[in-house]
């Protein structure tokens, strides 16, 4: 199940790496094999893909999970609920039977679930769906990330600091609070005196008021392109595309590092060598902290 | 430098408590006679001095425990944090803590070396990454295999000396040290939502391979390989009331093998459901005891908030049934599955009283401490930075009896531990803590004061509150290294990885090419872990295992 994604156009290789053509051991015919079903606000392109697709109603996904939730059960739903859907109960019906006759249920969800109305709340009632789901059979539920190794980013930040991203070293110890701590809130509100950017086009992306911020600061900014970000920051410096001219580590959507081998060769330094001479320069400064040893544990209990 | 004055407790070299000077050269101990002299000398007169501690196991770093990370935001907020210093990273404790404050929260209670206890091949270079941001101890790292697959397959077909080159060529693959078998034959089964908890019953999706036939030719390729440590293994059906007769019968699969029992603790249960469940670890330690082949870890419980991972799926997904708390699972294709379930073990809690309770009895009922260490399979029981409130019930009948009163009085009559009056000494301790699983993991250079091995020392101010002593070590060292010191972390030196290199045929890549290909979604040449991501790599030899 594909739910608010439209892999086709997003995540080209999708179907044919992963959940739709691969034959298998237990699934030695391929496509014929399986079932693929899309929920989305519009028929699109990834429609063609799907065995049935479920037209939700803008806005209405968190409604549609909660009813399927009670349907597992056994719960009995009052029509008109359903109908704020935009789906019938004999469509509901069908799709909850074919979920409990599958060996192997996956859902993979995208940004049209998580980050339309109801937003977090949308995702974590499709996870718990996919939880309960194991009751009758086996489930399981992941996001469809998008742009290139934010997974790594995730992954790395959480083993280093505990959370994901929306990090506040502010206190010398990582605090977590999306929505104040995120990079586009603390650049609105102004909280930062300068910016240091890898790989990610804000100027391109955020709200006004966080671009303004970001060219009225120092900037730093390291990409391989000129960018919307690389035109207003104060210091642009050109690296080797990673995968491409510079080796590394990409972490797949499934958290699963993949290494990076370049095929060409660069004249511009990796992210990472740039990245560790700006360190070495800053070991050679002053350290920021005052005199004396700061206590090394703060307990919060 | 010097170590003068203290009181060593030194098992590997029958050093019992003695009045003996330390002396180390290069970051190993050296003979006093080929003039040692020079450098700091620490005087530790009046204090103890053990070898550093060693974790035979532990889930520190890789794809698991990051995501148990991710899921517990709200301990990360309450728990202890770690300011960034000139020569510190900043970093958070608590129930699944950050690589760094690992690194510092093992150091600080004296441990100096961790066996991460269960890699997947498929995502090990995760794991090495992580490894490599835990400083100061030393690492090394268990392969998962006794769900991979493409093993599976060979041994269904009986084809055994193929099974024994593919688990050689993960290990290699994985840059691994050891093999761990977690629920042979259940975490594949998982897959479909099925498990696998009769020893002899066919694995389902196989036709005649049982988990009893994988656990013993995966415990046979392990020493046939000659692996410095022996097959690790997590039995079938942990955590269910009656599971001793399991884990009894898969004991007896492992007669003529090598074999470390994981976590014994959740293996040990009588009864027939959760209201009648009961200790059984007078009869497992009885038979235990009797079969030298052997070493376990206790597993032990510790009342409060954790967070439970395993690479047993069935297992998390009841666990998440019971409990009806947060629930991650990961599965990992081919090879093995991942389950994610934060829990509050609760002593008004039958069960959770009878976990805590067949710990201690396991620890206190194998008598022989070379065979069974210190450990609650963290973050599984309690979390490690736990250990000495384990140490303190382990040398204090007083303690441990005062305890046992805050427990649900439905305990009665289902453990044994209240006639239990044993009392670990300190050369005990050292034993389990460090001497043993060193001996254990086959790693020869730690757990020992003796000459020529790793200068890995703890000293301790002698002091009546147990807990205070082992949680708060005066001196750390580290290859020689002063560590920790006063309380406070000195140094950060970088730990090392240990890594070995079992011989396989040289067609074994060839055969395993294509049915890889087949099966992963990760291509081949990708797949095996290269040698410059492991950051001090140590290579470890295989021995002849008779």
């Amino acid at each position: 199940m594909y739910w608010g994604g439209n892999p086709a156009e997003c995540h080209p290789r999708h179907f044919t790496k992963y959940t739709l053509m691969q034959k298998s051991k237990f699934l030695p015919r391929g496509r014929k094999d399986r079932t693929m079903a899309l929920v989305d606000i519009r028929a699109t392109k990834s429609a063609k893909a799907a065995d049935i697709f479920l037209q939700v109603r803008p806005g209405k996904d968190f409604e549609m999970i909660t009813i399927l939730r009670a349907m597992v059960k056994g719960e009995s739903i009052p029509e008109s609920q359903i109908a704020e859907t935009g789906l019938s109960l004999e469509t509901l019906e069908d799709l909850v039977a074919r979920m409990k006759a599958a060996k192997f249920g996956a859902i993979f969800f995208g940004m049209g679930l998580s980050m339309t109305r109801g937003k977090h709340m949308n995702s974590a009632a499709l996870l718990t769906l996919a939880a309960e789901m194991n009751a009758f059979t086996k489930f399981v539920a992941m996001p469809m990330r998008g742009h290139g190794n934010v997974t790594g980013a995730d992954v790395i930040m959480r083993w280093q600091t505990g959370y994901p991203f929306g990090i506040s070293f502010n206190r010398g110890y990582p605090r977590y609070n999306p929505g104040e701590f995120s990079t586009v809130d603390v650049l609105v509100r102004g909280d930062c005196d300068a910016a240091f950017i890898i790989g990610a086009d804000p100027g391109a992306t955020m709200p006004q008021p966080a671009i303004d911020h970001l060219a009225a600061i120092p900037t730093i900014c390291l990409d391989p392109h000129v960018t919307h970000t690389s035109k207003l920051a104060k210091v642009h410096i050109t690296t080797a595309p990673a995968g491409i001219a510079a080796p590394g580590t990409g972490y797949r959507m499934d958290e699963i590092p993949l290494p990076l081998k370049p095929a060409l060769n660069s004249p511009y330094p990796s992210d990472e060598e740039v990245v560790r001479r700006i360190n070495q320069a800053i070991a050679k400064m002053p350290d920021w902290m005052p005199e004396g040893e700061p206590p090394m544990v703060l307990s919060q209990v | 430098m010097k170590i003068t004055g203290g009181k060593v407790y030194d098992p590997a070299n029958g050093i019992n408590g003695e009045v003996r000077d330390l002396h180390i050269v290069d970051g190993k101990f050296a003979d006093n006679a080929n003039g040692a002299t020079g450098g700091r000398e620490i005087d530790a007169t009046g204090m103890i001095v053990f070898p550093g501690g060693v974790d035979v196991h532990t889930h520190v770093a890789g794809g698991s425990i990051n995501f148990a990370r991710a899921m517990t935001p709200e301990d990360h907020r309450r728990t202890q944090a770690f300011i960034r210093t000139q020569s510190r990273r900043s970093g958070l404790g608590g129930m699944a803590p950050t690589t760094f404050a690992t690194g510092y929260l093992y150091a600080g209670m004296g441990f100096t070396t961790v066996n991460e206890a269960a890699v997947p091949a498929l995502s090990a270079r995760h794991t090495h990454e992580e490894l490599s941001d835990i400083p100061i101890v030393d690492k090394s790292s268990c392969v998962l295999m006794a769900n991979n697959e493409i093993m599976l397959d060979l041994m269904e077909r009986g084809e055994y000396d193929r099974a024994r080159d593919i688990v050689a060529w993960y290990v290699w693959a994985a840059k691994s040290y050891g093999v761990k078998a977690v629920n042979p034959g259940g975490v594949a089964a998982w897959k479909y939502g099925h498990d696998a908890k009769g020893m002899s019953t066919a694995i389902p999706g196989y036709n005649k391979l049982t988990p009893g036939d994988v656990v013993t030719q995966l415990a046979r390729i392990i020493d046939d390989l000659g692996l410095p440590h022996p097959i690790h293994l997590h039995c079938n059906n942990l955590g269910a009331p009656g599971n001793v007769a399991t884990t009894l019968e898969t004991m007896k699969h492992l007669e003529g093998s090598r074999a470390h029992i994981a976590h014994m603790q959740y293996h040990a249960y009588g009864g027939d459901d959760w209201s009648t469940m009961r200790s059984e670890s007078a009869q497992l330690a009885d038979y235990f005891n009797a079969h030298p082949n052997m070493t376990t870890d206790a597993g032990a419980v510790l009342f409060g908030d954790t967070v439970t991972i395993t690479a047993d799926g069935p297992w998390q997904h009841l666990l998440y049934k019971l409990t009806g708390r947060k629930w991650g699972n990961l599965d990992v294709e081919n090879e093995t599955g991942c389950g994610i379930v934060p829990y509050t073990y609760k002593p008004s809690n039958l069960v959770n009283a009878v976990q805590w309770a067949v710990g201690l009895e396991l620890l206190l009922l194998i008598n022989d401490p070379w065979r069974v260490f210190l450990s609650t399979d963290h973050p599984n029981g309690a979390c490690f930075w736990r250990y000495p409130e384990i140490i303190h019930l382990l040398m204090s009948n007083d303690f441990r009896q005062a305890c046992m009163k805050k427990l649900t009085p439905a305990i009665k009559g289902k453990i044994t531990l209240p006639e239990i009056t044993r009392e670990y000494t300190l050369y005990e301790i050292a034993t389990i803590m460090s001497a043993g699983p060193a001996r254990a993991l086959g790693l020869r250079q730690k757990g020992n004061l003796g000459v020529g091995c790793d200068a890995d020392v703890v000293i301790y101010e002698e002091d009546k509150d147990i807990e205070r002593m082992f949680g708060h070590p005066r001196y750390v060292l580290k290859g020689g290294q002063v560590v920790i010191e006063e309380g406070d972390i000195r140094e950060t030196p970088e730990g090392r990885e240990f890594i070995t290199r079992p011989s396989y045929n040289p067609d074994t890549e060839a055969f395993l090419k294509p049915i890889f290909e087949d099966c992963y979604t990760m291509s081949f040449e990708n797949y095996p872990v290269e040698m410059e991501r492991i950051e001090h790599p140590t290579m470890m030899d295989c021995v002849d295992v008779d």
